[in-house]
Parts: structure tokens; sequence; C-alpha cells
């Protein structure tokens, strides 16, 4: 058991406690380049809040509430919970050159900017305005976001994989097992390990035994 | 830096990648292969065998519970028990005829220590 939690251990990436996050992945360079080993940066002061109150989900459409485009509408393209930020596409953008090399300055471009949660807020589908959010239960037990001025649900908002693959609208390849046989259970509990099982099935005799043998 | 392997050094340098040997290297040096060195892959039929590769993008997410050691117990070995109880003829020195080993001595394929690779 140790052993396994100690494999573990090694195959999960280790950040130390006061690792930075910023909007780049940590295995990038620029993330490299921001944290180095050896660096001590100022502490950033995240308010901690619940996985279970936390309510601004992906592709989710938002309010900004306060900054540069206060008050317009943007839908959200990335969430930072290590930081509680919120990543709008085409808002909040401030502009730079991308790409450099030698004498060529690069692609001007706009990159978005971070915004904290308290920054944004959900809208009302009805009337397209901010409202505050709570978690409520329906009378079915479902857990949702209820708008407290209408006490409209919000639904969730639609799950967009970033490959842009559409489960329902997809086709097999000859690689593919289809659902049905991927669904079929074949499998009928027995003491005997695989090798076991293919022994007396393919009728493989074994007698002999290895020697033992010891290691540390 | 990054490991140390075969393709760095200098031409005299020789590591290997790991390759198991498939016979004896005799002191006249020659190799001599054996057999029971050669790994031999035992595969049955595939006939009627419909699983591929890949699973598709459609199938929605399975019920089943992963199988943990309790829930193997009382599908295989517990049903048996529960008959012989009822029948009289439950022998607690007699645990083997369910499929319980009392060590794994003697065994080809040791449950603990694990002896086999998958």
């Amino acid at each position: 058991m140790r052993l396994t939690a100690l494999l573990s251990m090694a195959a999960k990436a280790a950040f130390p406690h006061d690792y930075r996050y910023g909007t780049s992945r940590p295995w990038t360079i620029a993330a490299q380049r921001l944290n180095p080993p050896g660096k001590k940066r100022r502490k950033v002061f995240v308010e901690p809040i619940a996985n279970e109150d936390w309510h601004v989900l992906r592709g989710d459409t938002v309010e900004i509430l306060s900054g540069k485009d206060k008050g317009k509408q943007g839908k959200v393209a990335q969430v930072f919970r290590r930081r509680n930020w919120v990543i709008l596409e085409g808002l909040n953008t401030h502009y730079r050159y991308i790409g450099r090399s030698g004498d060529y300055r690069g692609t001007y471009i706009a990159s978005e900017a971070p915004l904290l949660l308290k920054d944004v807020t959900l809208i009302d589908p009805t009337d397209r305005k901010p409202t505050d959010i709570e978690w409520r239960y329906t009378e079915e037990g479902e857990r949702v976001r209820v708008s407290v001025r209408t006490g409209r649900i919000i639904p969730k908002p639609v799950y967009q994989r970033k490959d842009g693959i559409i489960p329902q609208q997809w086709k097999d390849g000859p690689k593919d097992t289809s659902p049905e046989d991927t669904l079929q259970t074949t499998y009928t509990p027995s003491l005997k390990t695989l090798e076991e099982e293919v022994m007396e099935k393919m009728n493989i005799q074994e007698d002999r035994r290895p020697r033992k043998s010891y290691w540390y | 830096m990054a490991e140390w392997t075969s393709k760095r050094g200098p031409r005299t340098f020789y590591k290997s990648r790991g390759a198991r040997p498939t016979g004896v290297l005799t002191s006249s040096r020659k190799f001599i292969p054996v057999q029971a060195m050669i790994p031999e892959f035992v595969v049955p039929s595939l006939e009627g065998f419909n699983l591929k590769p890949y699973v598709s993008y459609k199938t929605p997410a399975g019920t089943e519970q992963p199988m943990t050691p309790e829930m193997l117990f009382n599908q295989v070995v517990a049903p048996q028990i529960e008959r012989d109880i009822e029948e009289g003829v439950f022998n607690e020195e007699n645990l083997e005829k369910y499929g319980l080993e009392k060590t794994q001595e003697g065994k080809l394929f040791k449950l603990h220590p694990k002896n086999f690779a998958r």
C-alpha cells in the first residue's frame, strides 16, 4: 500500500505551497519563467470558496461589475479555482504582440485578463440582467442555481469539449467499439487469475516452478 | 539533466536499454539461445470478438461498480458456504474447497508477493 502511494506521489505533479498560479499551465515555459525553482514571491491572498459554493461554470454567460468593460456580458472561457479567476471571451482585454522573431515584431492580438469572481455575476435568462445566485434543491432533490431576485433556475451550460467533438454526432471509425459491445457484460466473477483461466482454456500444463530467490 | 542512456557518452560506452537476455553466452563467445527464455505469446482465437482498441464517444457512462474483494467473496464464495451450512456439511478446517488457499507456496501465479506482470 505504501509503495503505490509512493508511486502515485511521483506520478502526480507536486507544487510548493506558495506556488503562484498564473494564466499559463504550469508545464509551459511562461509559467516556468514566472515560478523558477528558487524564487520567493510575495504571497497572493485568495478568498477560500468551498467547492459547493462555486457558482460560475465554464460556458455560462456572466456580466462584469467593475473594471474596464463594466456592464458588458460575455461567455466564460476558463475558470481558475486556485485564484478565483474567470476569463471571459474577448472582454477585459489588453493588447500584445505574439510570436516575435528577429526583426518581425509579431502579431498584434487582444489577450483577455482574468477577472476575480466577485467582479462578475451570473445573468438571469428571463430579463438578462445580473442577479445574485443561491444553490437550492428542487423537488426532485437536484441541486441547482437559483437567482435570488426572480427565483428562476439557471440551467447548467452545455459542456462543450475543447476538441470540438459532439458525442451524439460522432461517427464510429473502424477502430471504435460500438456502444452496445462496450456495455455488454461478459465478466463472470471467479477466484482464478486471468493467467490461470487462460491456461485452463488452452490446456497448458505447467509443472515447473521458479527457483526461490530473494530481493531486498 | 536528462537520464544517462546508451545514446550519450563516448563510442566505447555500452549500456543496455533493459532488454532481458534470451540465452547464454559461452566462454568461447558463442551465444546459445535457450527456448525457455524466449517469450512466446499465447493468444486464444479471436472468433466473434467485437471489442476494438478505442471506445466510441457515444457510449454513456457505465453504472456498474468496480469489483472489490468483498463483492467478489459475496458473489463467488458466500453462496457455496451458505448452501453447505444449510446441509450441515460446513467444516472450518476444509475451506480449500471454496477456493480459499492457506499459503501461496507451490502456486505458479502467487497473489502475494505478486510474481506475474500484467
